[in-house]
């Protein structure tokens, strides 16, 4: 039946995912188990996304299932779904309000198992430092869609060395417009061509 | 006065790029928006408030970064309200919801309902948008600023001629293909949720926004010129949408529109922001020689130049973050690649996208003087 969820989820099909997973529940299956065939699921939209099988209207769709998923399966547990991999730290640069990068982002890195501090958009650097500070997370990850974006990342980053943060966090950029250029240019650690590279990095960082 | 032996020189040099035909020099125009506003000392609240300001100062810019032959499109109008227009979404804007000189920004929200495409379904898309409108602008706003242009826009124009400055989009059509109107209104995410959850709604819907444009699209009348009309896409870009949607929802709609304005005697200037290579060899189905894809520095360049370069020209492609974040050199060399790959045919060099807020001026006049140094055949 992981199998059968895991199909289902890879292959997008919203409706016979959702029913796989409540029948799971009804049936009082472990729910860390389904949880676990639910990531395998993403994981896999994940390598076709990377084989370029999957775009990002894919990984929308996907998101928005394993999402739901989650919220059936956190009804019938009480714990956050075991031990995370890692703490990072996400927010749009202040400035820029666009976010449907790095709500992506989120979907991909919660379904990887990292304990994500989503900041929402428009985030001042001073936010980012005290996330860090507060939670100790090893990365963070700027998303900015437009040009102005590149001062705040800058901002952002100088924000932490001043705070003393920098050495103990790596930070990654992502974004339509960020490029190696611009990643110099912020003392950023990395940047990602599209979602699935954050996990990548988390992933070799963690 | 108006040098007309310089403008037909400007006019004969673009109408040879795009018939991909041997020029004498490459073509240079401009395209900037936010950019025109700061580099000639204006806020953004002033050039979204005062309909003169922004061709104005766009005239200005022009004169002042170096010899060009045009522009991709004329200034004048306020930006904001045909924005929310275009995009079906709520703008914030400097001076009123954000500080004066600060960009305008589209946010991104759920305005246009699932119960919407019932209602474009029962009462066709021109109503709709009549009684949409007022969700993302005030009409109060809107509509003195769509009479405003219609009663200048022929005034500006010659404000350029008169500077012999050729403009390329200068066509009265001005389509917007159902799945960018569509996606702004309803947001990217629950209108990609749409294209899997309800296909054949949305497909319906889509038909209905297409027939009413093919129709718009057949009132145009003849005009002189270059006679191009932008056909923008964004979020229907190849690296966002899956191909077996992007087949379905984006591509065909393209092709219906670009056949009909081409039939109609306009240039399409496919103003293709975001990443289109997986699908460029698709451009092959557009009618040779009649249309202009215009990509902001994110598609493959080599892959169009081998697959559709003697198909169509390419008006472009200097990226926004090169401008923002390069240096002088930097611009010099991507310009002179761009001129070696196209081997200074069937291009048209201007800003990918628009030249942005934060583009460097020294980038800024590095690529005009670039487009002559290595331009120059």
């Amino acid at each position: 039946m992981s199998e059968q969820l895991k199909k289902a989820l890879s292959d997008l099909e919203e409706e016979a995912a959702l029913k796989l997973v409540q029948e799971r529940l009804d049936a009082s299956d472990d729910p860390m188990v389904i949880l676990a065939a639910c990531r395998e699921g993403m994981s896999e939209v994940g390598e076709r996304y990377e084989a370029n099988e999957y775009y990002v209207s894919d990984l929308l769709m996907a998101g928005e299932i394993f999402k739901q998923a989650v919220a059936m399966i956190g009804t019938n547990f009480k714990t956050d779904g075991g031990p995370k991999r890692g703490t990072v730290v996400v927010g749009t640069v202040q400035g820029d309000i666009h976010d449907i990068g790095k709500d992506i982002v989120v979907s991909l890195l919660q379904a990887g198992n990292y304990n994500v501090i989503d900041l929402g958009v428009d985030v001042p650097p001073a936010k980012f430092v005290d996330a860090v500070r507060e939670s100790g997370a090893a990365v963070v990850g700027l998303s900015g869609l437009l040009t102005i974006a590149f001062d705040a990342m800058k901002d952002t980053v100088d924000a932490l060395s001043a705070a003393g943060l920098r050495s103990n966090v790596k930070v990654m950029l992502g974004g339509g417009s960020v490029t190696e250029q611009v990643r110099e240019f912020a003392g950023a650690d990395a940047l990602g061509d599209d979602a699935q590279a954050a996990v990548s990095l988390c992933n070799q960082w963690i | 006065m108006e040098n007309t032996a310089l403008y037909q020189e400007r006019f004969n040099r673009i109408k040879k790029a795009i018939n991909l035909e041997p020029v004498d020099r490459v073509p240079v125009v401009y395209m900037g928006t936010a950019f025109t506003a700061r580099y000639t000392g204006i806020t953004m609240a002033e050039y979204c408030k005062n309909p003169n300001a922004s061709y104005q100062a766009q005239l200005k810019t022009m004169e002042k970064l170096g010899e060009m032959d045009g522009a991709n499109m004329a200034g004048g109008g306020r930006i904001t309200p045909l924005l929310s227009a275009m995009w079906m979404s709520k703008l914030a804007v400097p001076g009123k919801d954000l500080p004066p000189d600060s960009l305008w920004q589209v946010q991104e929200a759920e305005v246009l309902t699932k119960e919407d495409y019932d209602t474009i379904l029962e009462k066709g898309w021109g109503k709709f948008v009549k009684s949409y409108l007022p969700r993302v602008i005030s009409m109060w706003e809107f509509l003195p600023a769509m009479m405003w242009l219609k009663t200048n826009t022929k005034r500006i124009q010659k404000e350029y001629k008169k500077r012999s400055y050729v403009v390329i989009c200068d066509s009265s059509a001005m389509p917007t293909v159902p799945f960018e109107a569509l996606c702004g209104g309803r947001s990217m995410s629950q209108f990609f949720f749409d294209l899997y959850r309800t296909p054949d709604k949305v497909e319906a819907v889509m038909d209905v926004i297409l027939e009413e444009t093919l129709a718009a699209i057949d009132e145009v009348k003849p005009a002189t010129g270059i006679n191009g009309t932008w056909v923008g896409g964004w979020r229907g870009a190849s690296s966002l949408v899956a191909p077996k949607l992007w087949d379905r929802f984006v591509w065909p709609y393209y092709l219906k529109i670009v056949e009909a304005l081409v039939a109609k005697g306009v240039t399409p200037v496919m103003h293709w922001d975001q990443d289109w290579s997986r699908d460029v060899e698709r451009l092959k189905e557009l009618p040779a020689k009649k249309c202009i894809l215009n990509p902001d520095g994110m598609t493959d360049m080599v892959k169009f130049k081998k697959l559709v370069g003697d198909h169509m020209a390419m008006m472009g492609d200097i990226p926004a973050s090169l401008l923002a974040a390069g240096t002088p050199e930097d611009v010099h060399s991507y310009v002179r690649d761009q001129v070696e790959l196209f081997e200074g045919k069937g291009l048209i060099l201007c800003p990918g996208c628009d030249a942005p807020i934060n583009a460097k001026p020294e980038n800024m006049e590095a690529f005009v003087e670039a487009a002559h140094k290595y331009g120059t055949m």
